[in-house]
């Protein structure tokens, strides 16, 4: 019975504030959808404030700045550190003999490897938190094999995330979990589709709430 | 899926960076269909972004959310060889992406949806309060299909933003019985099969 929960939510639409989440089922949706509809008409409103405008923007210039200070650093060497383990793991499984040794933020890579991956064939991106804050990464390799990498890190979180992958024709396909140990948890495998057309991938966790999304450029 | 770009080129001034260089110019040689920096990107596109967005959740506080969170996600990583018309379907992708994680979270299923293809146009009308929007029309198609109880009761409440108790004493009734009205005008409206854009 959603009755009270549907109304509250058009309510909140009407008013103008944020809805609470509910499970809404089929009927609902139609009725939300003629909900937003209306609301979406009401004059002025589809205008962004320009408060959020500014704000949003001084964040962005925060965020992408490339002489931002102390804050970001950790993330940075994070982010660096994991480039280096993505590429290694492309390595290890399209190259075969290869030995990887990672040290205090420093890789050495010694191969012979027969087939290193086509700059082309990789597809990557960045796992992103509902709130914005950078969680992982994702590569993709369409090959022969095709196969996923992914890294991640939650502090403080432990046990398993499912991946999904966001297709173009709109099909999600499960990509795999990644175990999670003191927070920190990567996996790979070699995967059975057309990695090229993946455009995003999602991380859930048990009881199936989004932890990241990514999208691929 | 779109057109490649003309090689007209244009040239721009980068101011000197350094006292040694100073007074001296430098050419810079970038394509007129492409983006200079990522603020010429979030300009060209944040109110078309947040238009298509509210148009999608319709309140502003879940607009805002998203559009950031769009805006977040796709500048990082974005390539600004990429052409206008590229960067603009890759911030739709990262759209449709980000507010289908939103139903999923909040309702547990899609309500609506951004396609890159079809909604390509939101990102290329004009931006600003001059805007053309059918979202007028749409909801003229919904009111104009129903009764004239459940028309009004959904014009004071969605168009005219009037409380559920103000509603109700413009139309001589309850505040029950304009919450009643309400659900059924919505009801009927869903059932009638109303083009609803997704």
């Amino acid at each position: 019975m959603t009755t009270r929960r549907l109304s509250a939510y058009t309510d909140a639409l009407a008013a103008g504030r944020r809805p609470r989440s509910f499970q809404a089922d089929p009927e609902d949706v139609e009725m939300l959808r003629v909900a937003i509809a209306l609301r979406a008409a009401r004059p002025g409103d589809a205008i962004a404030d320009e408060n959020f405008v500014a704000e949003l923007h001084q964040q962005l210039s925060d965020d992408l700045s490339p002489s931002e200070p102390t804050d970001i650093h950790p993330l940075k060497r994070y982010r660096g550190r994991a480039a280096i383990f993505a590429v290694a793991a492309g390595l290890a499984l399209v190259g075969g003999t290869v030995a990887v040794t990672e040290t205090s933020n420093k890789a050495t890579v010694q191969q012979s490897a027969t087939a290193v991956p086509q700059r082309q064939a990789l597809h990557t991106a960045t796992f992103q938190s509902p709130t914005g804050q950078v969680v992982g990464q994702i590569v993709l390799y369409h090959g022969q094999p095709s196969w996923v990498f992914m890294n991640v890190d939650l502090p403080h979180s432990n046990g398993s995330l499912k991946c999904e992958l966001h297709l173009a024709n709109g099909e999600v396909v499960a990509a795999g979990a990644v175990e999670l140990h003191d927070g920190s948890g990567q996996f790979s495998q070699s995967i059975h589709m057309d990695a090229g057309t993946a455009r995003g991938a999602t991380l859930y966790d048990s009881s199936g709430v989004v932890v990241a999304s990514a999208v691929f450029i | 899926m779109f057109r490649s770009p003309e090689p007209s080129l244009s040239r721009v001034i980068d101011p000197p960076t350094t006292s040694d260089e100073r007074g001296l110019t430098h050419l810079r040689v970038v394509d007129a269909d492409s983006y200079s920096d990522w603020e010429s990107v979030y300009r060209d596109n944040i109110q078309r972004l947040y238009r298509l967005m509210y148009a999608r959740v319709g309140n502003r506080a879940d607009a805002e959310d998203l559009t950031s969170e769009v805006f977040r996600t796709a500048l990082r990583p974005l390539n600004l060889a990429l052409s206008k018309g590229e960067v603009r379907s890759y911030l739709l992708t990262t759209a449709q992406t980000v507010l289908a994680s939103h139903w999923r979270r909040t309702l547990g299923t899609s309500v609506t949806l951004i396609d890159p293809e079809s909604d390509m146009n939101s990102l290329v009308e004009p931006s600003g309060p001059e805007e053309p929007s059918d979202a007028p029309q749409r909801a003229g198609r919904i009111l104009a299909a129903l009764p004239e109880r459940y028309r009004r009761i959904l014009e004071l409440r969605f168009l005219e933003a009037c409380s559920i108790k103000e509603a109700a004493e413009a139309m001589g009734v309850s505040v029950s019985n304009a919450k009643v009205l309400q659900h059924r005008a919505l009801r009927m409206a869903a059932k009638a099969g109303l083009e609803v854009e997704q």
